[in-house]
């Protein structure tokens, strides 16, 4: 039982960062029908600032974590002007191949730029809390915290603020928006800049309990990309509740089915899924 | 149509270009021995070794260990004014190419070493490539220096490999004793699950057995893939184990083992020797790391020639301390450089090979191992040894029994 | 008409006596190893033009069918004994049936869902390979895959053998494509590319029409495995991995997608430049990173594409043809 519990709080941690990457990528999808290959690489170079802010600037973890944050939102939004915003009106398949360039491009910038070593973040909160039976680490408590406070935020602000109920808007119908007086443009670029937020604080989050290297971001995108297809592509509901089940699903299925093929049967629920219903389970209308 | 059958002219065109760039490149083939001013007496030649490996992608950072250790030996070498073959002063030229540590590119950067710059050595630090190049070394004439401790290498019995890394196969059976000894005999897997992790827990698992020793359980996880090991981890503690088996990359396994402290794990941990203390410390406090046995790390080898070789290579590179990779690639080049001599020649494979087995043994200031020759399968011998950290320091020397 | 035919069938004629020439051109074994090996990947790279280029399915499996190929051929020659030549087309209608079964699922999904999906596979196929390891060796790979075996006189022993042999089979499978591409059902590809609803109004098959173009593709590419077997004759799950999908996927947009050049001339060019940018080691990626997305942008038809257009003494005709379609 106690490892049933152990397993549960091990796969809610894991969830919650897959959480964060796939909510970005899902809000990306719904906005502009991108399929940003590259999120999961924002989500590594995030990493790396926080790392870097932390080492050699001596930031502490929280400012490091926001100043990532920020530092990737504009990344994303330069991402956006410079690589998808040509490209809106291309065929879906060069929108991929691009997202492929830009993924190819920034894997090896961060090789050059920082080698391919494994590095690790300084873990700030490493006491390990004993609850009932489980041995949870403060800084796991912190990620599902902070995932579901972020989640919870991001709600607030698409439903409430007008820039939100705007890309809300937008994301169900792009051409009635635009004959709505919203602006699309901008649109784009805003969600562009709050997903790569989101992928960058998820690294922050991750970073003192995983390590830190270039190809950690191509990990965790096939993972995105699971989530938010069986999720529905667009639906932000549909990544949340993904997210978390991958993340339990994981580490249950290593528990208790075989570590051999776990990362296997990730991939064939997906293909089992989309065999079935191809626009995926929660997909609202035709894509 | 005539849009698509341009196409063809197109291709003419572009074919034509290349094929006359690469055969200019190739036809200006360098000869294999330059004639440059000699330091002593008369011209010294150069004669060119090469090496391919991973220098870009994942594996980048060990290709350029590799090269660093080399690097260091032929700079040494020619700092002395260069090999002596047969009266003649050679120098030594290094040439590295990238193989992205695919096999297939492996076997185009030998060819070309081959053809335009004629060395009879090429190094290459993956069995992959080992593998590839393998299928003609024979006919091509040049002798493979392999650093992979992958035991199938040697086994192929292919006449001119020369394994520059020593089997793993003495290690399991002192660390398990060791471990066996200070915390029990029950042990839990938890090693990686690359081909070599696979086959170091095969050999591990039948000398803990054989000691009477009892296995919980294998939870192999992919080292480089696996974001977070805490799964695995807690499901190996779940069957109580007084030993957990780690292994794969330093880094990640340090990670395994602080996780498993987290999760209330008080017993031992021996590692497959992949994992480096000396690496494993700079991502995990020595401190924690109590309970490891491991290999020695080279800056506490015991021995006389293991510190001049750590100074001068920290005074060669920013301070940055050697690993097994630079201390096997270095020595592997100045057994390289004696064969030549012994052989008396610099272009016969054969005969460099035979040239390097009659050099043996070497105990002397400089060399960071002492080696005690080369075995029939083409497999150097070195003297090792184990560790495990007490109480947060270094433990004395575990001895390493060579198999012969 | 009946002078640029002319100069054409004098340009293929040279062409193919440079190819045959390439041994005494240059006896030089590393030359022919990348020329052959660029060859190996060029068929491959063919099987995805058809796919994504005519038929505007942007495959992401490719690798996968790839690996099929070389582990099948190599596991059948090496383990069974089979003849080389027996072996090759086994393999390539595995790889094609397999293939059919993929496109029976993937094929009612469209757009993105489609390249997920068929991503998904070839990571599926890839770990299969690297898991499975009573049958593949796992990640230690099959090692002492035989050479192709002599075929009634002509043997294959040497590596200007083998070139001539890779070289053949490049000749046919640009020859088969060719012939595709310029018959009926080519340009039911290419309407099927520039819409599905308006083909399917037209009465074209579009499910039909897929899957032939997907098994051809499959069809090649596995063929082009089952030759890396032979030709490197050490296999790893390395290449079944969709990072080799994705350098297909650059070989085919620097060459040109939807012209019968491109893959060629995309293959020779990044294999001869990998070659001759050796130091640039990691920044090699970089630059081919930002040469995809630049390609996309500017020059969705590559350099064969573009070379087209200049050339075209009519624009108008061809970009009606050829043009960017969305």
């Amino acid at each position: 039982m106690d490892l049933f519990v152990q397993q549960l709080v091990n796969g809610l941690t894991l969830g919650s960062i897959y959480c964060l990457v796939a909510l970005g990528l899902t809000l990306i999808y719904g906005i502009m029908e991108v399929p940003n290959f590259a999120h999961g690489h924002l989500y590594m170079i995030g990493a790396y600032v926080t790392l870097f802010s932390m080492t050699l600037y001596g930031l502490n973890y929280w400012l490091s974590s926001i100043l990532a944050g920020i530092v990737l939102g504009i990344v994303g939004v330069l991402m956006e002007r410079i690589v998808f915003h040509p490209l809106r009106h291309a065929p879906s398949s060069n929108k991929f191949i691009a997202a492929i360039g830009a993924m190819m491009f920034l894997e090896a910038l961060a090789r050059v730029l920082w080698g391919s070593d494994f590095r690790s973040m300084p873990a700030v909160y490493d006491q390990v809390v004993l609850i009932g039976g489980i041995r949870v680490t403060e800084q796991r408590i912190i990620v599902i915290v902070s995932a579901i406070l972020l989640m919870l935020a991001l709600n607030l602000f698409l439903k409430k603020t007008i820039i939100g109920s705007s890309i809300e808007a937008t994301a169900q119908n792009r051409e009635g928006a635009g004959q709505v007086g919203i602006d699309v443009n901008s649109v784009a670029m805003i969600t562009f800049g709050i997903a790569s937020f989101l992928a960058a604080v998820a690294a922050a989050l991750a970073g003192p309990i995983f390590l830190v290297f270039p190809s950690m971001g191509a990990l965790i995108i096939m993972k995105a990309f699971v989530i938010i297809v069986v999720g529905g592509m667009g639906s932000i509901p549909g990544a949340i509740l993904g997210g978390y089940i991958l993340g339990v699903t994981e580490s249950m299925g290593a528990t208790y089915v075989s570590t051999d093929y776990k990362d296997i049967v990730a991939f064939l629920v997906l293909i089992l899924i989309l065999a079935v219903k191809p626009t995926g389970l929660f997909a609202e209308g035709k894509r | 149509m005539v849009s698509k059958r341009k196409s063809f002219l197109v291709l003419a065109f572009v074919f034509l270009f290349l094929v006359s760039i690469m055969a200019a490149g190739c036809g200006s083939t360098k000869p294999a021995a330059t004639t440059t001013q000699g330091t002593s007496g008369g011209p010294a030649k150069v004669v060119n070794v090469g090496w391919s490996g991973p220098l870009s992608g994942g594996a980048a950072i060990y290709g350029q260990d590799t090269v660093e250790g080399l690097k260091m030996a032929v700079d040494e070498i020619n700092g002395q004014g260069g090999i002596t073959v047969s009266g003649q002063k050679y120098t030594i030229n290094l040439i590295t190419l990238d193989d992205q540590y695919m096999p297939n590119m492996t076997a185009t950067n030998a060819r070309r070493l081959r053809s335009e710059n004629k060395v009879p050595v090429i190094f290459t630090p993956h069995a992959g490539g080992v593998y590839a190049l393998q299928e003609f070394n024979l006919e091509e004439k040049f002798l493979i220096i392999a650093h992979s401790a992958d035991p199938q290498i040697a086994e192929r019995g292919n006449k001119l490999t020369f394994v520059a890394a020593p089997p793993f196969s003495g290690q399991p059976e002192p660390f398990s004793k060791v471990a066996m000894e200070k915390y029990g005999k029950k042990v839990a897997l938890v090693p990686a699950t690359h081909k070599y992790a696979k086959d170091w827990t095969t050999t591990f698992v039948s000398v803990w057995e054989k000691l009477g020793g009892q296995v919980t359980g294998n939870f192999a996880v992919d080292y480089n893939k696996e974001t977070d090991f805490y799964t695995y981890v807690s499901k190996a503690l779940a069957t109580k184990p007084d030993v957990l088996f780690v292994g794969g990359p330093s880094k990640p396994t340090a990670m395994i083992i602080k996780q498993a402290r987290q999760l209330g794990f008080k017993g031992g941990f021996i590692l497959m020797d992949q994992a480096r203390l000396e690496e494993m410390e700079k991502v995990v406090p020595l401190s924690d790391l109590t309970g490891c046995i491991g290999m020695m790390p080279l800056h506490k080898m015991p021995g006389p020639g293991v510190s001049k070789f750590v100074e001068d290579f920290k005074s060669k590179y920013n301070g940055k301390l050697p690993t097994f990779h630079h201390a096997g690639n270095y020595m592997a080049m100045k057994i390289v450089a004696r064969g030549m001599e012994k052989a008396g020649t610099v272009d016969d494979a054969a005969k460099i090979f035979e040239g390097m087995k009659q050099i043996f043994p070497i105990k002397e200031v400089g060399f960071p191992y002492e080696l005690t020759g080369i075995n029939s399968n083409g497999s150097l011998q070195v003297e090792e040894a184990g560790v495990m950290v007490v109480d947060g320091k270094y433990g004395p020397p575990i001895p390493i029994s060579v198999k012969k | 008409m009946v002078k640029k035919n002319v100069i054409l069938k004098a340009g293929c004629f040279v062409l193919l006596i440079i190819a045959l020439a390439v041994p005494y051109i240059s006896p030089s074994p590393y030359f022919i190893q990348v020329i052959s090996m660029s060859f190996i990947f060029a068929i491959a790279v063919y099987g995805l033009n058809l796919i994504e280029g005519y038929m505007g399915q942007l495959s992401l499996v490719q690798a996968g069918f790839f690996g099929i190929g070389a582990y099948m051929s190599g596991l059948l020659t090496l383990k069974l004994k089979m003849s080389f030549w027996l072996a090759l087309p086994i393999t390539s209608l595995a790889t094609t049936f397999l293939a059919l079964l993929i496109g029976l699922i993937s094929f009612r999904t469209r757009g993105h869902y489609f390249v997920i999906l068929t991503l998904c596979i070839g990571v599926v196929i890839n770990l299969v390979i690297e898991k499975w390891e009573g049958l593949t060796g796992g990640v230690g790979g099959v090692i002492g895959i035989p050479k192709p075996s002599p075929l009634g006189p002509l043997s294959f022993d040497t590596i200007d053998k083998q070139y001539y042999l890779i070289l053949a089979f490049l000749l046919l499978t640009i020859y088969v494509m060719y012939r595709i591409i310029n018959s009926l059902v080519g340009r039911t590809f290419i309407s099927i590319r520039n819409s599905e609803e308006l083909a399917a109004t037209l009465g074209i098959n579009v499910m039909y029409n897929k899957l032939l173009a997907f098994g051809v593709s499959a069809f090649f590419t596995g063929m082009a495995g089952a030759l890396y077997a032979a030709f490197i004759r050490f296999i790893g799950p390395d290449i079944s991995s969709p990072i080799l999908t994705f350098e297909f996927l650059l070989y085919l947009l620097v060459g040109g997608q939807a012209t019968i050049a491109g893959p060629l001339v995309g293959t020779l060019l990044i294999s001869g430049l990998t070659e001759s940018l050796q130091f640039l080691k990691e920044y090699r990626l970089i630059l081919f990173g930002a040469l995809l997305v630049l390609i996309v942008k500017f020059f969705p038809w590559g350099i064969v594409g573009f070379v087209q257009l200049l050339t075209a003494r009519n624009c108008k005709i061809l970009t009606g043809k050829e043009g960017v379609s969305s």
